[in-house]
């Protein structure tokens, strides 16, 4: 080994213990290392797509001192489960723009499919050593879509103890983000209205989201490391997701109550928007283990969550990196369960008085999900590295038998969701 | 009474940390990239920001991402 080589592991090391990402990479000297991706995201029965481009670079300094940048930029197409339930018969609803309507197919759950949104995203970070046993680290983040715009700050502190093997970091991040949908942020629980019809809109709307995480990296032996963190999330504000509705239905047959639409066009059957508390408390443990088994590296991780809007989940995800040829295969396995939110509903009840919070969102419901994946890396003889990844994902929900009426016992009522992601990756140095 | 056994094991493990952790010419397979407890940040961030969009919880690992996650 020589002495670059080793500097390069020495460094690397400190990163590893300091729970860090690993600026400096085999290529060593050079001061910049660029992770770049391009990401292919497909949901089945055309559902959402996205075509992703990611970029991370790290600029390394004398004494330990880093310089962190990422961008994204995302374009998202495709159609989207409103909320609404299926009916046998097709059903007409007012696009979230309030100008037009949209139409969808009888006996499946209603898609919405008007949406179509570019993401940008960047941060940058700054890391140093302070004193011999400690590193600060702060940053800013921001995001702009043209319905959404996300500015964030954090700060970390880091501390070694027991000769590195130990390094226990408490980190802050507060973000303002200020949502204005396309056609006005509806009022919650108000009914969808005729094209044109705006009486139910109001201004644009803003959330504030403050997280800490604590977090002890630990050396357990000379081939494993673990870790453990402890996160809050305190979120206040707006949360409503603007484009999501119920149904409003027969309280006998379970089908969506019909109305009349206006000669401009809208909606033929009776839906509201949805609703949610304007605030929400999230704690989650996280454990993660790596293990190097002669040159096979396992890397398994366990998450437990839960919130004051009543959603539990478990989270279990494993990685095994194995060499072959000049390069790794990389098998992955996550497994992911969630219960529902207290206010999570099918549909509401017509002559039944609303409730204060409703939320029909698939997302918000109990459901298990799947993950399968399988990577491919390559490292050149350069010190870059090639990569391509291809996972697929799969969620099933369930609902409770009680909250199904007449017909809907019969029907499909949880958009379970297929999706195939493909991502090309390139490592280099500058 | 159920969260605070994740914390107890976190507290019991800390205080086993005496008898843990190597000496610095130990570290050679730790100081392999693919040894770093981030090895491959970008991988983690484009994982954390599909599944905020399509489950309930996000973060843990480190900062839920920004964004709206609409759809």
């Amino acid at each position: 080994m020589n002495g670059k080589d080793l500097a390069s592991l020495l460094a690397t090391a400190t990163c590893a213990l300091l729970g860090t990402s690993s600026p400096a990479r085999a290529e060593g000297e050079k001061p910049w290392s660029l992770d770049t991706a391009l990401l292919l995201y497909k949901e089945s029965d055309s559902r959402v797509q996205d075509v992703s481009a990611a970029i991370g670079a790290t600029r390394r300094f004398a004494d330990d001192r880093v310089l962190g940048l990422n961008l994204t930029a995302d374009t998202l197409t495709g159609a989207s489960p409103s909320g609404a339930i299926a009916l046998d018969r097709p059903q007409t609803f007012t696009s979230p723009s309030g100008k037009a309507t949209y139409t969808t197919v009888g006996g499946r759950i209603p898609l919405d499919d008007t949406f179509k949104d570019t993401r940008f995203a960047g941060s940058a970070s700054w890391t140093q050593p302070m004193g011999r046993l400690y590193t600060v680290s702060g940053g800013l983040s921001a995001s702009y879509e043209y319905d959404y715009r996300h500015f964030g700050a954090n700060a970390s502190l880091s501390r070694d103890f027991d000769r590195r093997n130990r390094t226990v970091s408490l980190s802050a991040a507060w973000s303002k983000d200020d949502i204005d949908p396309v056609g006005g942020p509806p009022l919650p629980l108000s009914q969808m209205l005729d094209v044109g019809a705006t009486g139910n809109k109001a201004g644009s709307k803003s959330k504030d989201v403050l997280d800490a995480v604590l977090s002890v990296a630990q050396v357990v032996g000379h081939d494993t490391v673990v870790r453990f963190n402890y996160a809050y999330s305190r979120s206040s504000g707006y949360l409503n997701d603007p484009y999501k509705i119920l149904s409003v239905v027969d309280p006998v047959t379970g089908d969506t109550s019909t109305r009349t639409p206006a000669a401009t066009g809208g909606p033929d059957g009776v839906y509201v928007f949805e609703s949610r508390p304007d605030s929400r408390t999230k704690q989650s443990f996280y454990g993660e283990v790596k293990h190097d088994f002669d040159g096979r590296v396992l890397t398994a991780s366990y998450r437990y969550m839960s919130d004051d809007w009543g959603i539990g989940s478990h989270t279990v995800d494993a990685r095994f990196r194995w060499p072959l040829g000049g390069g790794y295969v990389e098998p992955h396995a996550r497994w992911y369960t969630q219960t529902a939110a207290d206010f999570y509903r099918v549909s509401l009840v017509r002559g039944q008085a609303l409730p204060q919070y409703a939320s029909a969102d698939f997302r918000l419901g109990e459901f298990d999900a799947v993950t399968l994946g399988l990577k491919y890396g390559h490292p050149l003889a350069s010190g870059n590295e090639w990569s391509v990844r291809l996972e697929g994902y799969q969620q099933t929900g369930s609902v409770p038998s009680g909250q199904l009426i007449g017909n809907q016992a019969r029907r499909d009522v949880t958009p379970d969701l297929t999706a195939v992601f493909l991502q090309f990756g390139y490592r280099f140095g500058l | 009474m159920k969260k605070l056994i994740p914390v107890s094991a976190l507290l019991l493990l800390m205080g086993g940390c005496a008898h843990l952790g190597v000496e610095p010419w130990q570290r050679d397979v730790l100081a392999r990239p693919d040894m770093a407890l981030d090895a491959n940040p970008l991988d983690a961030a484009i994982d954390d920001h599909i599944y905020f969009s399509k489950e309930a919880s996000s973060g843990g690992r480190g900062f839920g991402g920004g964004g709206c996650g609409c759809n």
